[in-house]
């Protein structure tokens, strides 16, 4: 099977990044407003380890997403769309891939700061990437809550305009990217 | 007099010898310069390890390479001291859960005998720790420097021998039962 077609869709493999990194980022909210809703004990810890093993587990994603991106671009926007969607696009897909390093990244500089090392579910322990610090560590946790809001907030755009796409412009922007559908005639 | 006379009176003065120079070779009593010596503890909490200090204890030392029959250890360790570079941490392991502190401020070690190793010595002791007595052995190197001396060694306990972990924290899952000791003590002569 061919990892590009040429009939504008995503590949699979853009797909199966896109939906896997998605399901997990999901998870990671959930996880993270679990944990921060109880108080210091096992269950507090166990459901931040995992937080913590999913983070790690989408920072590895995004590398190779990143590097796979970088060789195999995305299909061109459908045309019609205005410069400033243009712009809009590339910025929303822009950020998401920052963020995609940019949470992880600061959620275990976060852990190392309040010398929590990070195992990913047990198998390794990632290495701590600055020491103890009381003050880096509620500076960090401002920025990783502040680059979660972000984050939410764009999906929300992203979802809407993906919506927006398909049942205002009914172009195939939606479709291309699902699995199991059918390219839309155009 | 006979050789054979000769041979015996031989081992009868040196036997004396033996025992005068052992006697004079007690083991010698040391105490453990608190800002110099450590007394950590690394445990395993969610896959990753993580360390601690106890920075408050006493260590009265008596100890002789030649002489382990009298070499005695006697460690109290101050609890509340504990610092394992989270406050979130440190309150949880003194809490009623962990440690408990409240009720056990303090935990105990005394030897009971040492034995000679390939790389050091080792020693049967007792440790009381949260109202539980157990053995836990320690193996340790010991390095004399003049009138003082450097102990460095390890141990290994469970800390749910000692009740360390009631309620949620019996649970091995995400906190780990084993728990290893490391001190490195450096000794000074006794007054």
């Amino acid at each position: 099977m061919p990892t590009r077609l040429s009939s504008g869709r995503y590949s699979a493999v853009a797909q199966a990044f896109h939906w896997i990194i998605a399901a997990l980022i999901v998870t990671q909210f959930v996880l993270a407003n679990l944990a921060l809703d109880l108080p210091l004990g096992v269950h507090k810890l166990a459901l931040f380890a995992r937080h913590k093993s999913v983070g790690m587990t989408i920072l590895m994603l995004a590398v190779l997403r990143l590097a796979w991106r970088l060789k195999n671009p995305a299909p061109p926007l459908p045309p019609g769309m205005s410069p400033l969607e243009r712009l809009l696009a590339r910025a929303t897909h822009t950020a998401f891939y920052v963020l995609l390093f940019a949470m992880p990244v600061t959620g275990l500089l976060m852990s190392s700061a309040k010398n929590y090392s990070v195992s990913w579910f047990g198998l390794f322990t990632w290495p701590n990437l600055i020491g103890q610090n009381e003050a880096a560590f509620e500076a960090l946790r401002t920025t990783h809550d502040w680059l979660s809001y972000v984050l939410f907030a764009i999906a929300v755009l992203h979802i809407l305009a993906a919506l927006k796409h398909h049942f205002w412009n009914k172009d195939d922007v939606l479709l291309r990217m699902l699995p199991l559908a059918k390219r839309r005639k155009l | 007099m006979t050789k054979r006379f000769r041979m015996a009176f031989t081992r009868l003065l040196s036997l004396c010898l033996a025992t005068a120079l052992g006697g004079a070779a007690g083991a010698a009593g040391f105490t453990a310069d608190p800002s110099q010596s450590r007394l950590e503890f690394t445990g395993v909490q969610a896959g990753a390890a993580f360390k601690g200090v106890f920075h408050k204890f006493t260590a009265a030392i008596d100890f002789a390479p030649d002489a382990l029959a009298s070499s005695h250890f006697d460690v109290q360790i101050d609890l509340s001291s504990v610092d394992s570079m989270d406050k979130d941490r440190d309150t949880t392991i003194r809490g009623a859960d962990i440690l408990d502190v409240a009720r056990f401020p303090t935990a105990h070690y005394v030897t009971r005998g040492f034995t000679k190793t390939a790389t050091g010595y080792s020693a049967v002791g007792a440790l009381t720790l949260r109202g539980v007595t157990k053995d836990v052995p320690i193996d340790f190197q010991f390095t004399q420097s003049g009138a003082g001396a450097k102990l460095e060694g390890s141990a290994q306990l469970k800390r749910l021998d000692f009740g360390a972990g009631q309620g949620d924290w019996k649970s091995t899952e995400w906190v780990a039962d084993a728990v290893k000791i490391s001190f490195s003590l450096i000794l000074k002569p006794r007054s």
